[in-house]
């Protein structure tokens, strides 16, 4: 016999309602598998999966972490490029009333510095805990090497975001990397200067690291997380015993 | 449905029922049935709820833990950049600091640049030297790959804290050999600030190489596990070496002799 139809069950059997969520509420099956396949977020996943995907102490969920840093970081860095301002002269003063002036502009800074030391941590884990249990082996080997671009990318990202404060740190810091980078043999005097637009770090190399910051290299993280979740659905999802 | 004839009380066997009566046993199943049919595996499970509620918990915990971490400790903002303040030590970001360790030893585009471009591209191409897919999925491959990735850490630390020590001790002159070459022979840059580093660190991977063959006897993944273990040590220790260590003039002290901003 069917149950008595409650406030929830007529507003979620709403035209209305559905023609937002196709699915209804999911204790059966079919409602699990429709939530997941019908829905734009959620269908990165398959419907069904592999008990051992569900482990946390197998994956401690550090490519899913690794994602959400970046999610953070993408939430927490467009609140901050409304106040900040990626001028030589003005850039430490808008750091300055970020911090002082702007409603939560502390927290918001706070959060953006410290997932982006923490993203850097977690993605270099990730990739220990995806080498140890041997996940890189065919037919995955192409999404390791995306893997290493992913690192290599995680390291440009913080690296160019770290010149932005314009503070003694971040000037030094970047002064000492960028001449590591100069040190390239054969290109490194074009390599500095394609950095830092200049023979020194000035107005050229901030403009130069905060376009790279906030545009180039997320757009090219975007692209690279694309790839290598699409690869590991391709590939069986993500690796197991045999 | 041939399972659900056989249950039926007093059911006849399912090659006995005709078209007609069939349909009617299906009606008697109408409704919520306590056990669902299924097409999940033994092994599988709907993502919905088992994946997703694993990742919302992940996510909600990380994003408490770091609000709390955003509401106890403030990013660092120092004085306004000024070019003709050099800070003394002058130190790159935490994870660069591995490299600026290793500059301290040899010439900068060796450990700058060609050092840590051989390192990722070794690592890119792991896949493709170990293609046997035995021991996937397990931590360390098995009980003698996590020995040889804890022999290989041990080596690996013990070797990297001797190097700085006695490379601090002899000048950084490449352990006095690379003064000898440059003073006693008059050897250029290239041989003792490039060549004799590169050569150092290619033979004490020799050595692991054949500490391991000898003592383990490795399949090739579990040599590559020794190797990659070494190069995860040397990043961390280096990374340590660099951040807590190096005081004015990239001198050793211990980390509470540090200046107040490097702490």
């Amino acid at each position: 016999m069917a149950r008595e139809q409650t406030l929830a069950d007529k507003l979620s059997s709403s035209s209305l309602w559905r023609s937002v969520v196709r699915h209804g509420y999911p204790d059966t099956q079919r409602n699990q598998a429709l939530i997941i396949a019908s829905n734009v977020f959620l269908h990165i996943h398959p419907v069904k999966i592999k008990r051992y995907a569900t482990k946390v102490t197998y994956t401690f969920c550090l490519g899913g972490l690794s994602f959400f840093m970046f999610l953070v970081l993408t939430g927490t860095g467009v609140l901050l490029m409304f106040y900040y301002i990626p001028s030589a002269d003005l850039a430490y003063q808008s750091m300055k009333d970020i911090e002082s002036s702007v409603t939560f502009g502390q927290l918001m800074r706070n959060m953006h510095r410290w997932s982006a030391q923490g993203m850097v941590i977690v993605v270099f884990l990730h990739m220990c805990r995806v080498f140890y249990t041997g996940s890189y082996k065919p037919p995955r080997e192409f999404n390791w090497v995306i893997g290493v671009l992913l690192l290599v990318t995680t390291f440009l990202l913080s690296f160019t975001g770290y010149l932005l404060p314009w503070d003694q740190l971040a000037l030094w810091a970047i002064t000492v990397g960028t001449e590591i980078g100069g040190a390239a043999p054969f290109v490194g005097n074009q390599v500095n200067l394609v950095l830092r637009g200049d023979f020194e770090i000035g107005q050229n190399a901030l403009i130069r690291f905060y376009t790279l910051h906030v545009l180039f290299l997320p757009l090219v993280a975007a692209f690279l997380m694309a790839v290598h979740f699409w690869r590991i659905r391709k590939d069986g999802g993500i690796s197991g015993p045999l | 449905m041939a399972d659900i004839t056989q249950q039926m009380p007093g059911g006849s066997p399912a090659v006995a029922i005709d078209e007609a009566k069939r349909q009617k046993l299906l009606e008697l199943v109408r409704g919520r049935a306590l056990a669902r049919p299924t097409d999940l595996a033994e092994d599988e499970v709907m993502v919905w709820p088992s994946l997703v509620v694993v990742e919302a918990v992940c996510a909600t915990v990380f994003l408490l833990l770091l609000l709390a971490a955003s509401v106890l400790f403030n990013a660092p903002l120092t004085a306004r950049a000024n070019l003709n303040q050099t800070p003394n030590p002058s130190k790159a970001p935490w994870y660069f600091l591995n490299l600026q360790e290793l500059l301290l030893h040899m010439n900068a585009g060796v450990a700058g640049v060609i050092i840590p471009t051989l390192a990722l591209g070794a690592i890119a191409a792991i896949p493709y030297f170990d293609r046997s897919p035995l021991g996937v999925g397990i931590l360390g491959t098995s009980s003698k790959g996590r020995k040889i990735a804890g022999f290989s850490a041990v080596f690996t630390t013990v070797v990297l804290i001797g190097m700085i020590l006695l490379d601090e001790a002899s000048g950084r002159t490449q352990f006095f050999i690379g003064g000898i070459l440059r003073t006693q022979f008059g050897a250029p840059e290239f041989v003792y600030n490039q060549m004799l580093p590169m050569g150092i660190i290619v033979v004490l991977i020799g050595v692991l190489v054949t500490l391991v063959q000898v003592i383990f006897k490795p399949t090739r993944r579990e040599m590559i596990i020794a190797l990659f273990t070494a190069f995860v040590i040397t990043y961390v220790v280096l990374t340590i070496s660099g951040t807590s260590f190096r005081g004015e003039g990239q001198n050793l002290v211990f980390p509470w002799q540090l200046p107040r901003e490097h702490h």
